[in-house]
């Protein structure tokens, strides 16, 4: 009698955990949410060390950004779908050549954008998984205290959660690129788009 | 014998008016009485804008289907299901935003299509979504700032 419950109470056992998995996605604050936090969090002890605020300390404070950006973002999934179907006809040496122009385009908009960022905050509000895909929504509170948010699309590469796209205001960071490579690619080359984004990684270097 | 056929003319006539009235009213409802030949997708928006079914979807300002119908999920969010045109594939990574022709006009869908070797099979969801756009609370919160 006594055996038989302590196997009805691990057969129960062994159904809870069954279930758990499922459960899982439901969790306010997810794997996904942990290391979209662990990002912000690394990237805002930077914006507010006073030590990299000094202006000669600029060089040394994008790299360090570039650093922990680059770990979570994954530039080549982003070069990819901004590129939308164009890409599949380009070859592998031009693929390549677009990621690295893309990821310099996207350093010298957004990074030096946020470097200018201090004491603000973040707030996370949910999380939503779909098999190997979630968005994470969060809220930016800058020093002023404007609240921007801003949606996290990542996708699952192996343990590790990447970004593929940036919702900010309800505007995709993807589809507003694809829009305009659409618009270059019709009206010049490849050639002419590659160029373009040369031209302004020069322009902003300078 | 005369007032009947007069008659029968009249009722002759009123039944095609009938017919008429109700083929434009189909056409332009964009109602479908035979089950249209297309497939199912859906697409989930935290803010629909007030879309309605039978709204366009567009690619590159081309129809490719329409909204067949909203309704709201467990979340509170917007889940809207698209027919589109059999024969238009969308990749997996495609974009679907709820955008305004002109400022105060119609509501629409727009795809944009992705980079994917894959495409979205019949029920299936488009991922990526961006919902409309309130400029009326962009304004205000850029114009006059938020306390």
């Amino acid at each position: 009698m006594r055996n038989r419950r302590t196997v009805a109470a691990a057969v129960f056992f062994a159904f809870c955990l069954a279930l758990f998995p499922f459960a899982v996605p439901e969790a306010y604050a997810g794997e996904a949410t942990e290391q979209i936090k662990e990002t912000s969090d690394a990237v805002i002890a930077v914006l507010n060390n006073k030590e990299l605020r000094k202006p000669e300390n600029r060089q040394k404070k994008r790299k360090k950004l570039r650093e922990i950006v680059d770990k979570r973002f994954d530039f080549g999934e982003m070069a990819k779908r901004s590129l939308g179907p164009a890409w599949s006809k380009r070859t592998p040496e031009e693929k390549k050549e677009f990621v690295s122009l893309f990821s310099d385009l996207l350093e010298n908009t957004y990074i030096r954008k946020i470097e200018r960022f201090e004491d603000e905050k973040v707030r996370y509000n949910s999380e939503r998984v779909d098999g190997a895909y979630a968005a994470v929504k969060t809220t930016v509170i800058t020093a002023k205290g404007v609240e921007i948010p801003v949606e996290y699309r990542i996708f699952k590469k192996d343990a590790k959660w990447e970004v593929y796209d940036v919702i900010i205001e309800g505007v995709s960071l993807v589809n507003n690129y694809r829009s305009q490579f659409r618009d270059i690619l019709n009206s010049e080359s490849f050639a002419g788009l590659l160029k373009r984004l040369r031209d302004k990684e020069k322009k902003e270097t300078e | 014998m005369k007032k009947i056929d007069l008659e029968i003319a009249v009722g002759f006539f009123l039944l095609i008016g009938i017919f008429s009235l109700a083929y434009i009213s189909i056409k332009m409802g964009k109602l479908e009485v035979i089950g249209g030949k297309g497939y199912t997708v859906y697409a989930q928006f935290a803010q629909s804008g007030g879309i309605k079914p039978g709204a366009d979807i567009q690619i590159a300002g081309v129809t490719v289907g329409r909204v067949t119908g909203i309704r709201l999920d467990k979340n509170y969010e917007a889940l809207v299901s698209f027919e589109i045109d059999e024969g238009v594939k969308l990749q997996d990574d495609s974009i679907a935003s709820i955008k305004t022709s002109g400022l105060i006009g119609e509501k629409f869908v727009q795809i944009s299509p992705g980079a994917s070797e894959k495409f979205i099979a019949p029920g299936g969801t488009i991922r990526d979504t961006e919902s409309a756009i309130d400029i009326e609370s962009l304004l205000s919160k850029y114009a006059f700032g938020k306390i």
